[in-house]
C-alpha cells in the first residue's frame, strides 16, 4: 500500500571545498556540509498541508547530506492515467498554495517538477523536498545542477531566475498534465535549446504545444485553465502571474471541496516529528534503507585513494565526484507500530489529573532512558499535553522536569522552566543587533571558538546568530559587560532553540539574573569572590579531607572554578552534558552549581589527593572525562541534604531565607593553631551517623577555629551556627535549655 | 550559475509623515536599503524609529510600508535583472554555446543524464575478495596467499644467492688477475674483464628479475581467475569453503618469521578537544619506517581491512623522484590487488609533472628540474603485500630536516597536515610517521635536538589531527610515531614527552562509592 510509507530519504554529496581550505580569517572554510545544515534548519519548522514536512537532516561521513521528510501517495510522475479537468484544477489550486507559502517566506523551489509534487487518493497533494535550493544556498554548496532540465525557465538557463522561475515551471506542469509528457526522452541540451528558443515566441505555451503535435489537445483545454498556463508561461518573469494570483484564480474554478479526511486517532494521529523520533528509537535507520536501494553505495575507500597531493597545489588522482541520484528510499511505521502495538489507545491521550505514572524505565539512568521507545513515547505524550496547558501547568512541568526532560522538547522545557512567557518575538524584534558597538570585535574572536564540534554552532547562520544573541543581550543588560563565556553561556539556549532566536533570548535573559546574578558586572570581583568561597565551603562541607588537601597545596578556586562558574559549566563541557547538567539546575535552583563543582571534585578525589599544585593545574587545565549523570545525582543529593542557610549568598535574587534553626552557617577554614579540644563521644557518634555537626558558639571565632579543625580531621558536614548561641535563642527560645558548648543537631 | 552574478543594488525608501501642527508639513525620511534584503524588515523598523525618533504609532505604518517597499524591490531586482538576460539572449549578445556545453557537463553529474556505466573490474574484485575473506573461505585465502608469498620469497632468496656467487666469483677471478697484473696481465685486459663482469651481473639480475616478474604476473593472474571463480562458488552453491585451489598443497607452511628484535614500544590514550573530547591511540615504537611497512607476518588483519574503511597507513620521508621512493628496496611479494610498485611509481611520475610544473611555475620557481616534487608534497601508493595499506611518501629535502631549526610552517610540516587530513579524508585510521621526520639519525642529531623536533612534530601533529577531525570523515584512531633505532636510548625521554604534550587520559582508578568517605580521626 502506498499510504504505508510515511516518510522518505534522499541523500547527495556537497562540494569539496578545492585545495588550500582557509578563509580569509585564517580559519579553515566551513565544510558545504556545514552550511546546508545550518541553512536547512529553517525548513525543519515549516508546517503547510501542501508542504511535505522536513524531519531530519543529516550529516554524514564525507559530506554526505541525508535529507528525510514526509510522503505521502505517490509522485505525479508516477501516475499512468491522465487526469480529469476537475483533478488537474484540484491539484494546480493546492500546489499554487503550497507555492505561495514558500514565496512568502522567500524560499524559492527552482526544482519544481514532476516527480516531487505528491497526490494520494484522497486527492491531497503536498510539494516534496522543496528546500533544496534554498538549503544549498542556490545550488552554491553542491557540485551538480539542481532540477530538471524541462522545467527550467528561459532565463534560469542563462543565469537569472527568480521566484517567477517557479511560475514557469507550475505551468510546465499543469500543461504537462493536459498535453503528456514534453520532450520525453530528450537530452538536457536539446531541451535548454528548445526553451531558449521559445524567447522569440508571442505564445510559448502555444508553440511548444505545437513542437508536440499537440494544438489540438492544447485547444481543447478549457479556456480559463488555459489562461493560467498562459500567464505562467511567458517569456518576461515580470509578465508572469505570482502565486497569489493563482492560488486565488484557482480556488475559485476548483470546484472540488477538499475532501474531509477525519482526523486520524491512535499513532497515526501522533505528531509526525515524534513518531519519526520514536521510530528511530525503535532501531530505525535511515541509511540502512538507502544502501539498500542502492542509494548510498560504500566503494571500498583504497580504490579511490589520490595519488599525489601538492602543497599550494592540486590532489591528483583520487575520488571522483559521486553522482547526484533524485531518488529517494521510502519507510514505513511498522516497525514502530508493532513495538507499540500493545498500548491501550486511552494511553494515546493521557489526562492531567491521572496520577502519575510509574514507569519501569524509571530506574534506569537518565541516558538510557532517552533511548527507550516506549518511556520516551509516554513522556513525549505527557509533556506535550503539559506544555499546552503552559503556564497554568508551570508547576507541573517542573515536577515533571525534575525526574527527567524528554530531548525532543527540552527547548519547550526549558523556556517552560525558565518562566519565559508572553510575546517575546515582537521584544526581541525590538533589539537593535545591527549597530556595531566596541564589544563586536572580542564577540567575532570568541564566536568561532564556541562549541565548534556542535555542527549547528560552527557554520555561518550559527555564528550570525549566536552573534545577534550576544548583541542582543548586551544591548539590553547595559549593566552588564561582555565578558569572555557569555558566548559559551548562550551557546546551549541557541542550539536547543536554533530557529526561535527570540526564544532563546528571553531564555538567556531569564538565567542570568536567576543563575548569574551580577556575574557579568565590570567589577565583578566580589561576586565571584563569594561564590568561590561558598563553593570551598561545600567541599569543605562534603569533602573535607580533599577540601583539606587542596587547602594545604594551596589550590585554590580561584584558579580553576571561574569559568565553571562563570559559564554554569558551559565553557568546560560539551553540549550534550550541559543539557543534563542544566535539566538539574534550571529544576533545583541557583544553589545547585555550588556541588555540581563539589561533584566534579568528588569523581577527581583520588587523582586531586595523589596530585600536588603543578599536576592539579594541568588536570584542571583540560578537564578529565566527567561522568556527569553521576555528578547530576550525587550533587543533587547533596544539595538536598544541606541546609540550605548553608548555600545563601548575599549577592542574588533569591529570596532571603528565614529558616529559624540555622540562619547564616559561616564555614571557613583560616589559619589553624592548633586547638586542644577534646572528642566528644557525641561529636564521634554524629560522625558515625553521617548526621550534620553544626557548631555553636559564643564567640564566632571560636567556632571558626574549632569547625576548621573538624574538618582538617576529615569530619563531613561540619557548618557553624552564626551568631552563636545566642542567634538559637532569639530564634526558638523554648528549644534552648542547654547551656553546652557544641550542640548537635 | 553560469552567465554574470547581478551585484545587490541598493535602493532608497522613502517615507514622510505630517509633523503634530502642520498637516502640510511633512517629515521626510530616506533610508538606503539593500536589495534583496537579508535580514528581517521589522527589525528595520526598529531601528528607524529608535534612529530617527519616529512616533511610535507609524510603527504599524511603517512595517507595512517598509515591507511592501522591500518585496516590491526584490521583485524588481529580479525582474530587472532576467529582462536584461532575456532581452541578450533575443540579440544574440550571449554565449549560447558555451551555456550550453556548460549545463550538459553539469548534468553528466546527475544519475539520471550520466553516461551508464557498470562497475570497474577492480571494483567486482574488490567486492569478491572482501566477501571472501568474511567468510569461512578465509583460511584457504590466506594460506594461497602465503604459498605463492613463500614462491616468490624462495625466488627473491635464490636470486640473492646467486648474485652473490657470481659476484664472489667475479671478485676472485678480478683478485687473481690483479695479483697477476704487469706479469702477465694488462690493464687493459683488467679493463675488459671488469667490463665482462659487469656485463655477467647485469645480465643475471636482468634474467632474474624478469623471471620474478613474470612469476608476479602468473600468480597474480592464477589468483584472481581462482578468486572469481571461488566467489561464483561461494555464491551459487553456498558451499563453506572454495575447493580446487590452484596449489595442490598448502598443508603446513612454516610459522612467519618472529619480528625481528624486541620493539620498544609505549601505548596511551589521548583525548583531544576543548569540550567535546575525542579519543586517540598514540604508539611510541622505536623502529625503522621501513620496517614498519615491510611484511612481516600473515595474519590476515590486513586483508580483512584492505577494502574496508579503517585502513592503515604510513609516512614515509622520501626525496623528489617517485621512482626513488625507498620501499623499492623492500623485498616484495606479489600484489594481488594493485598495479607493481614500480608501476605505480612511474605512473605517480607522468602524473604529477604537469600540475608540478604549473604549481612551481605560480611559485615563481625558476630553478632546474621544474617539472619536480618539491619539499612538502605527497605521493601515495597502495599495497596489499605490506604491512600498511596506503604509503604516503612526503617530499622532502634531507639537508633541511637535519637542520636544528623547523618551524611549524616548514614545508615538511605541512606536508605532514596534508597527509593526516588526506588520511582522515580518504578513511585511514592509523597512520604511522616518522617523529623525527629523518630516517637515520647522523652524527648531527643530538639528543637535546631529538627533543626538541620529536616535541614540535607531536605538538603540530595535535594541531592538524583536531584540524582533521573537525572537517568530519573518519577518525583517525591510532599515530604511530617511530623514531630510529639510534634513538633507543631516548627512547624514555621521549615516551615521557608524549603526556606532556598530549592530554594522557588517567589509568583507570577504582573508585570508592562516595557515601563511604574515609573516617575521620577524631
Amino acid at each position: 500500500m502506498e499510504d504505508d510509507y510515511k516518510f522518505a530519504a534522499s541523500t547527495f554529496f556537497a562540494k569539496n571545498h578545492p585545495g588550500e581550505t582557509c578563509g580569509s580569517n585564517g580559519l579553515p572554510l566551513t565544510p558545504s556540509s556545514i552550511t546546508i545544515l545550518g541553512r536547512s534548519q529553517r525548513l525543519l519548522q515549516i508546517e503547510h498541508p501542501n508542504l511535505c514536512t522536513y524531519l531530519d537532516i543529516i550529516r554524514g561521513k564525507h559530506e554526505r547530506i541525508i535529507v528525510v521528510a514526509e510522503v505521502i501517495g505517490k509522485a505525479l510522475a508516477d501516475y499512468t492515467t491522465k487526469f480529469s479537468y476537475e483533478e488537474i484544477v484540484n491539484i494546480a489550486t493546492q500546489i499554487a498554495c503550497g507555492m505561495k507559502l514558500l514565496h512568502d517566506g522567500d524560499i524559492i523551489h527552482r526544482t519544481l517538477s514532476d516527480d516531487n509534487i505528491l497526490l494520494d487518493s484522497n486527492g491531497r497533494v503536498k510539494l516534496f523536498h522543496y528546500g533544496m535550493f534554498y538549503m544549498t544556498n542556490e545550488g552554491k554548496e553542491v557540485p551538480f545542477p539542481l532540477g530538471l532540465p524541462r522545467y527550467f525557465s528561459p532565463e534560469a538557463i542563462i543565469g537569472g531566475g527568480g521566484p517567477s522561475a517557479d511560475v514557469w515551471a507550475f505551468g510546465i506542469i499543469i500543461l504537462e498534465l493536459f498535453i503528456g509528457k514534453l520532450w520525453n526522452n530528450l537530452k538536457p541540451s536539446p531541451t535548454l535549446r528548445r526553451i531558449l528558443t521559445l524567447v522569440h515566441s508571442n505564445n510559448p505555451a502555444e508553440r511548444i504545444a505545437r513542437e508536440h503535435y499537440a494544438l489540438d489537445a492544447y485547444k481543447g483545454i478549457p479556456e480559463n485553465i488555459r489562461g493560467i498556463i498562459e500567464k505562467c508561461l511567458r517569456i518576461y518573469p515580470s509578465e508572469r502571474a505570482t502565486f497569489k494570483d493563482l492560488h486565488s484564480e484557482l480556488s475559485i474554478m476548483n470546484t472540488r471541496t477538499p475532501s474531509e479526511i477525519k482526523p486520524v486517532r491512535g499513532l497515526m494521529g501522533c505528531k509526525l516529528q515524534y513518531l519519526y523520533h520514536w521510530w528511530q528509537l525503535a532501531g530505525g535507520d535511515i541509511q540502512a534503507e538507502l544502501k539498500k536501494n542502492g542509494l548510498i553505495k560504500n566503494s571500498p575507500p583504497i580504490l579511490s585513494m589520490p595519488i599525489a597531493i601538492l602543497l599550494d597545489g592540486p590532489t591528483i588522482g583520487g575520488k571522483t565526484g559521486a553522482l547526484f541520484d533524485r531518488r529517494i528510499a521510502k519507510y514505513s511505521l511498522d516497525l514502530l507500530k508493532n513495538r507499540l502495538s500493545h498500548i491501550p489507545p486511552s494511553d494515546f491521550y493521557p489526562l492531567m489529573h491521572e496520577r502519575r505514572r510509574d514507569y519501569e524505565a524509571m530506574a534506569l539512568p537518565k541516558i538510557i532512558r532517552e533511548r527507550d521507545t516506549e518511556y520516551q513515547f509516554y513522556r513525549l505524550l505527557w509533556f506535550q499535553r503539559l506544555l499546552h496547558g503552559y503556564p497554568y501547568t508551570a508547576q507541573c512541568i517542573r515536577s515533571e522536569a525534575e525526574i527527567d526532560i524528554p530531548p525532543l522538547v527540552r527547548g519547550d522545557v526549558w523556556a517552560a522552566l525558565l518562566g519565559v512567557l508572553g510575546d517575546i518575538d515582537t521584544h526581541y524584534e525590538r533589539i537593535d543587533k545591527e549597530t556595531p558597538t566596541h564589544t563586536d570585535r572580542q564577540i567575532d574572536v570568541d564566536i568561532p571558538r564556541c562549541h565548534q564540534y556542535c555542527w549547528l554552532l560552527c557554520g555561518a547562520e550559527g555564528h550570525k546568530k549566536l552573534k545577534r544573541l550576544l548583541k542582543a543581550w548586551l544591548l539590553t543588560n547595559p549593566q552588564y559587560v561582555y565578558w569572555q563565556g557569555l558566548d559559551s553561556l548562550t551557546a546551549p539556549f541557541l542550539y536547543l532553540n536554533f530557529c526561535n532566536e527570540a526564544r532563546a533570548f528571553a531564555c538567556l535573559t531569564a538565567f542570568v539574573p536567576k543563575f548569574l546574578h551580577k556575574f557579568f558586572l565590570k567589577d565583578n570581583s566580589a561576586v565571584i569572590k563569594e561564590y568561590l568561597a561558598k563553593f570551598w565551603q561545600m567541599a569543605a562541607f562534603h569533602e573535607p579531607q580533599l577540601a583539606t588537601h587542596l587547602h594545604d597545596i594551596n589550590f585554590v578556586p580561584e584558579l580553576f572554578a571561574i569559568p565553571w562558574f562563570l559559564t554554569m559549566f558551559s565553557h568546560v563541557f560539551p553540549l550534550h552534558k550541559i543539557v543534563h547538567l542544566w535539566d538539574a539546575l534550571l529544576v533545583e535552583g541557583p544553589s545547585l552549581p555550588l556541588f555540581m563543582g563539589t561533584a566534579i571534585l568528588r569523581q577527581l578525589r583520588d587523582t586531586l589527593l595523589d596530585s600536588g599544585f603543578n599536576e592539579c593545574i594541568l588536570l584542571f587545565s583540560d578537564l578529565p572525562e566527567i561522568d556527569i549523570g553521576e555528578c547530576v545525582k550525587e550533587s543533587i543529593d547533596m544539595c538536598r541534604s544541606t541546609p540550605k542557610s548553608l548555600s545563601y549568598r548575599r549577592f542574588t535574587n533569591e529570596p532571603e531565607i528565614k529558616d529559624p534553626m540555622v540562619s547564616g552557617v559561616h564555614l571557613g577554614q583560616h589559619e589553624l593553631k592548633s586547638l586542644g579540644p577534646q572528642s566528644y563521644k557525641v561529636l564521634v557518634e554524629a560522625v558515625r551517623m553521617n548526621k550534620i555537626i553544626v557548631v555553636a558558639s559564643a564567640e564566632d571565632g571560636t567556632a571558626q577555629l574549632f569547625s576548621s579543625y573538624l574538618v582538617k580531621c576529615m569530619v563531613a558536614r561540619v557548618c557553624v551556627l552564626q551568631g552563636g548561641v545566642a542567634a538559637l535563642h532569639t530564634h526558638v527560645p523554648s528549644l534552648f535549655i542547654t547551656q553546652r558548648k557544641t550542640a548537635i543537631k | 550559475m553560469t552567465a554574470t552574478e547581478l551585484e545587490n543594488a541598493t535602493k532608497t525608501f522613502k517615507f514622510s509623515f505630517p509633523t503634530c501642527t502642520n498637516e502640510d508639513l511633512l517629515f521626510k525620511l530616506e533610508v538606503p536599503v539593500e536589495i534583496p534584503y537579508p535580514g528581517s524588515t521589522r527589525e528595520l523598523v526598529q531601528r528607524i524609529l529608535k534612529m530617527f525618533h519616529i512616533p511610535v504609532y507609524l510603527e504599524d505604518e511603517l512595517n507595512e510600508k517598509l515591507a511592501d517597499f522591500v518585496s516590491e524591490e526584490t521583485r524588481n531586482f529580479h525582474h530587472n535583472r532576467d529582462a536584461t538576460l532575456i532581452d541578450q539572449l533575443k540579440n544574440n549578445e550571449l554565449d549560447l554555446e558555451g551555456i550550453i556545453k556548460n549545463w550538459e557537463k553539469q548534468f553528466k553529474n546527475v544519475v539520471d543524464f550520466a553516461e551508464q556505466k557498470g562497475s570497474s573490474d577492480e571494483e567486482v574484485f574488490a567486492a569478491a575478495y572482501h566477501k571472501l575473506v568474511h567468510s569461512p573461505a578465509l583460511e584457504t585465502i590466506l594460506q594461497v596467499e602465503s604459498a605463492y608469498a613463500k614462491t616468490v620469497m624462495d625466488m627473491i632468496q635464490n636470486r640473492d644467492d646467486d648474485i652473490r656467487k657470481l659476484t664472489k666469483r667475479q671478485t676472485e677471478e678480478m683478485e687473481e688477475k690483479i695479483r697477476l697484473l704487469n706479469t702477465s696481465t694488462t690493464e687493459e685486459e683488467i679493463n675488459t674483464l671488469a667490463a665482462k663482469h659487469f656485463e655477467a651481473q647485469s645480465l643475471a639480475t636482468g634474467r632474474w628479475d624478469s623471471q620474478l616478474d613474470a612469476l608476479k604476473h602468473t600468480q597474480r593472474a592464477e589468483h584472481r581467475t581462482w578468486l572469481m571463480n571461488a566467489i561464483n562458488e561461494y555464491q551459487t552453491e553456498e558451499k563453506i569453503t572454495p575447493s580446487n585451489s590452484p596449489l595442490c598443497s598448502y598443508a603446513s607452511l612454516p610459522p612467519a618469521p618472529a619480528a625481528p628484535a624486541t620493539l620498544l614500544e609505549e601505548s596511551f590514550t589521548i583525548h583531544l578537544g576543548s569540550q567535546l573530547k575525542q579519543t586517540h591511540n598514540i604508539r611510541l615504537v622505536c623502529a625503522d619506517m621501513l620496517d614498519l611497512c615491510a611484511r612481516d607476518r600473515t595474519d590476515g588483519g590486513l586483508s580483512l581491512s584492505l577494502y574496508s574503511s579503517e585502513l592503515s597507513g604510513a609516512v614515509v620521508v622520501c626525496e623528489g623522484r617517485p621512482s626513488r621512493s625507498p620501499l623499492t628496496s623492500l623485498p616484495r611479494v606479489t600484489d594481488h590487488h594493485f598495479p607493481d610498485l614500480h608501476d605505480q611509481l612511474r605512473r605517480i611520475e607522468e602524473a604529477v609533472a604537469d600540475p608540478a610544473e604549473t604549481r612551481n611555475r605560480s611559485r615563481g620557481e625558476r630553478e632546474s628540474r621544474r617539472r619536480a616534487l618539491r619539499a612538502g608534497d605527497v605521493f601515495v601508493t597502495r599495497h596489499s603485500n605490506l604491512s600498511q595499506h596506503v604509503v604516503f611518501h612526503l617530499v622532502a629535502d634531507e639537508d633541511e630536516l637535519r637542520s636544528a631549526e623547523l618551524s611549524s610552517r616548514h614545508r615538511a610540516v605541512l606536508g605532514l597536515r596534508e597527509v593526516l587530513l588526506a588520511a582522515q579524508r580518504n578513511d585511514v585510521a592509523s597512520v604511522a610517521l616518522p617523529l623525527l621526520l629523518r630516517r637515520e639519525l647522523g652524527e648531527d642529531a643530538t639528543a637535546a635536538w631529538c627533543l626538541r623536533r620529536a616535541e614540535l612534530v607531536l605538538k603540530c601533529v595535535k594541531g592538524f589531527v583536531l584540524e582533521a577531525s573537525a572537517a568530519g570523515g573518519a577518525r583517525l584512531k591510532t599515530l604511530t610515531a617511530a623514531v630510529p633505532r639510534e634513538a633507543r636510548a631516548l627512547f624514555p625521554a621521549l615516551a615521557a614527552l608524549l603526556p606532556a604534550v598530549f592530554r594522557v587520559a588517567g589509568p583507570l582508578r577504582p573508585r570508592l562509592p562516595s557515601h563511604e568517605a574515609p573516617r575521620p580521626r577524631v
